[in-house]
This record gives C-alpha cells, sequence and structure tokens, in this order.
C-alpha cells in the first residue's frame, strides 16, 4: 500500500477501501488487513458499516433453511455442551403477586451476585455463565437469570424488556401519606451492580416502608417523580 | 421478524442472553444461511460458515449499538465477510490495492455527518441504473456472487487495473447519487 501524506486524500483512499472490503472483491491478505484496521479504528469501521449499510438493498438471497445441526455445534462452540435454555412464557407469569415477590428476590439476588463477583472473584473474569431470558407476553419487564456453576448461585437482573425502545426501571422509596415518592436509583442492568442508597436516605429504610419499581425513560424520571407505569411495588420489613 | 425486534434480539445478546440467541438464529439464519450458500456454493461449506457467522454474532453483539445500521443489513454483512474470507482464504487473488480510480474521489462529506438511509431499496436501483450497464453489472456481481477484482476482470476480459478503475468510480458514483 502506499503512504500518502495529504488527510483528505487518506480519507478519500479509507472510503474507497471501506467500500472495496464492503463489497468483498479484494484479496484476503487485503481484507485481514482492513479487517485489522476495522478491529482498531473506529472511524474505518463506520465507514466500512456504512458502506455495506449502502449496499444491503443489492442483496438478493433468499432463505435456505440450515440443518439441525448447526445450532448445537454453535452452542457447544461458544457455551461448552449444548444445553436448551428456554423462555419462560405462561399465564401464571402475569400474577401481579408473583410479581411483586419477584422483584424483591431479584433484589436481593442482584446483591447476592455482586458480592460474590467482588468478593469470590476479584479480577478473575468468571467463566461464562448459564442464562435466561424470563419474560411475559406484554410486560414491560424482563428478568434476566445467570448461573453460575461455580457458586452454584442464580442471578437474577430485572431489565426492561422493550429493547426496541429503550427504558429504564427505577426503583422508589414511597413513604406513603402526602409525602412524594423518593427515587432510590435506576436499576442497573449490567448484572453486575447495585443500588446505592443515598446517605440521607438511609435512616428512612426500615420495616414498613414501601418500595416500588416504575418503568422511566432512559437513565430515570426526568421529573423526580415517577412518570411510567409502577410495574411492581411492596412493603419492606425484616423477615 | 420487523427490524425492531432483530435489534431488540441483538441488544440482548449483546448481555449474554443465550435464549436471545436462539431466537435470533431461528429468526435469521435461514437468510443468512442462504448468503453464505450463494457465495460459498457448497452446503458444508455455508454450514462451517454459519456456525462462524452466530459465534462472531455472540462476540460482536456489543458493537451492533454504536452503528446505528439497520440491524438485518449488520447480520448480512457478519454472513457475506464470512463467507468471502473463507472463499479467499481458499482461491488466493492477487493482493495488490493499488491506487486507480482514487483521482475522482475528492473529499466528500465528512463520514461522521452523513446519515443513513433506510429503505433504500428502490433508491439504490434508480442510481444504479445511472451507471452504464456494464459497470453496474459488475457492482451486482461483485456484491451478489462475492467475486475477486481478479474473477471479474476475467468476466468481464478486461485488465485488472481497468476494472478496479470501474469499480470504485462506480461505487463512489453510487454513494454520490444515493446521498443526493
Amino acid at each position: 500500500m502506499t503512504e500518502l501524506d495529504d488527510s483528505d486524500r487518506d480519507r478519500s483512499r479509507d472510503e474507497v477501501l471501506a467500500a472495496e472490503y464492503a463489497v468483498g472483491v479484494l484479496s484476503f491478505a487485503d481484507r485481514k488487513r482492513l479487517e485489522a484496521r476495522i478491529e482498531h479504528e473506529p472511524a474505518f469501521a463506520l465507514l466500512v458499516a456504512q458502506w455495506e449499510d449502502r449496499l444491503s438493498p443489492l442483496e438478493s438471497a433468499g432463505e435456505e433453511m440450515p440443518p439441525r445441526t448447526v445450532y448445537p455445534k454453535i452452542e457447544a462452540r461458544l457455551f461448552g455442551t449444548p444445553v436448551a435454555a428456554g423462555a419462560a412464557r405462561a399465564g401464571w407469569w402475569h400474577s401481579l403477586a408473583l410479581w411483586r415477590g419477584i422483584a424483591f428476590a431479584s433484589l436481593a439476588a442482584v446483591v447476592g451476585m455482586a458480592a460474590v463477583q467482588q468478593g469470590l472473584f476479584g479480577p478473575a473474569p468468571p467463566p461464562a455463565p448459564l442464562v435466561a431470558s424470563m419474560t411475559g407476553e406484554g410486560s414491560p419487564l424482563a428478568l434476566l437469570a445467570s448461573y453460575d456453576a461455580a457458586s452454584g448461585r442464580i442471578a437474577v437482573t430485572p431489565v426492561a424488556a422493550d429493547a426496541g425502545q429503550p427504558r429504564s426501571l427505577q426503583l422508589w422509596m414511597v413513604p406513603g401519606g402526602d409525602a412524594a415518592p423518593v427515587p432510590l436509583g435506576v436499576l442497573p442492568q449490567d448484572g453486575r451492580g447495585v443500588i446505592e442508597v443515598p446517605a440521607a436516605l438511609r435512616a428512612n429504610l426500615g420495616d414498613g416502608m414501601t418500595l416500588a419499581v416504575s418503568v422511566e425513560p432512559p437513565g430515570g424520571s426526568p421529573t423526580g417523580l415517577p412518570t411510567g407505569p409502577v410495574i411492581a411495588a411492596g412493603q419492606a420489613r425484616h423477615p | 421478524m420487523p427490524s425492531l425486534d432483530i435489534a431488540g434480539l441483538i441488544s440482548k445478546v449483546a448481555m449474554g442472553d443465550r435464549a436471545a440467541l436462539a431466537s435470533l438464529y431461528s429468526a435469521v439464519s435461514p437468510k443468512l444461511f442462504a448468503i453464505c450458500l450463494r457465495i460459498l456454493k457448497d452446503r458444508t461449506d455455508a454450514e462451517d460458515a454459519l456456525q462462524d457467522v452466530f459465534v462472531k454474532i455472540w462476540q460482536r453483539a456489543d458493537r451492533y449499538a454504536a452503528t446505528g445500521v439497520n440491524p438485518n443489513g449488520w447480520l448480512a454483512a457478519i454472513a457475506r465477510n464470512q463467507a468471502i474470507d473463507m472463499i479467499r482464504a481458499r482461491r488466493p487473488a492477487a493482493d495488490t490495492i493499488g491506487d486507480e480510480g482514487l483521482e475522482i474521489a475528492d473529499g466528500g462529506p465528512d463520514p461522521e455527518a452523513v446519515s443513513i438511509g433506510l429503505g433504500e431499496g428502490r433508491r439504490i436501483d434508480r442510481c444504479m441504473g445511472e451507471l452504464a450497464p456494464e459497470r453496474a453489472d459488475a457492482v451486482r456481481n461483485a456484491y451478489v456472487e462475492g467475486l475477486s477484482y481478479q474473477e471479474l476482470a476475467e468476466r468481464y476480459s478486461v485488465p485488472l487495473n481497468t476494472m478496479r478503475t470501474w469499480l470504485r468510480r462506480s461505487l463512489l458514483k453510487l454513494k454520490e447519487c444515493l446521498e443526493r
């Protein structure tokens, strides 16, 4: 490849290279060189993604059913052994009482998982966990269960289910009476975090305090009060 | 499946959701398998390619959101690139990138500023129609069959450098037309 000084010329050269990569006409060695750039240069990767998108209407392949044997091989490569991980879909899933129970169980499990990860594993990456996504028809909430075989623990992370329209799940403290709900934080969706209760509010968190979860715009309610549907609520008490 | 749902599944896959990967496989594997099969022209090779494609989808799903492109196009590109890499590795082609056709590639808009149009199906046909028929044909065959410069040059009986110039100019014209 020729070295070029002029940055405009470099950019137009990159434009052409991205197009050639996306069309697919280059040699194996050239493709490998460009794939290394795609990996390390976000600006170049974006040019390629734009060309791939631009040319995608030329795609004319129909559909062809792959043999049933392919997916188990993919699972075996990614996860070791192929295990059927199904999404739970059943009528009882809609029961509000169940949801209330699960909302609290989830928070407890998330706390447990965070403790496990910080305390036992340290910086070493944990092995890929067994994961199930559980959701109900039309439910704004999904639960991501992640089983860590080493510790025998399942972490259950609540996530807003409608990924097409990003939403956050926000936890509230509801003092009752005329007092307005107080935001405690947005439920972390990375499966690793916990909500840090602001120091000033900790004294209020005790037996009988109602906690609730609402569906909010990404990042939490813009008004400081719940704006979306409250999907779970219940009183806290020491068991 | 609507692309919004596909995008949702990719986001869940990015979070390590195995069930979402299985759903995504059910939804898009026939299309991606057809793409691999058309380029590789061998079922066993296409099955191997499809495995690699889904391993890559699992590994790269977290990067999808940053591209802001149509999810079906993003998935199809992973399948095309995998199949083309396999076929190039098998049938080595000349590997000099060369400078032909670069002289007309002036600056153009900043890539960051270019919005990506969706649903360009009809627009791309109109823009392909603005190219000389033989050159439009070369672009289409390169894309659809995954032909190399060398194979294209042989098919159209022109020198390799001429083919490179044709294709580069055609692609830049196409881009200019699509952004008009």
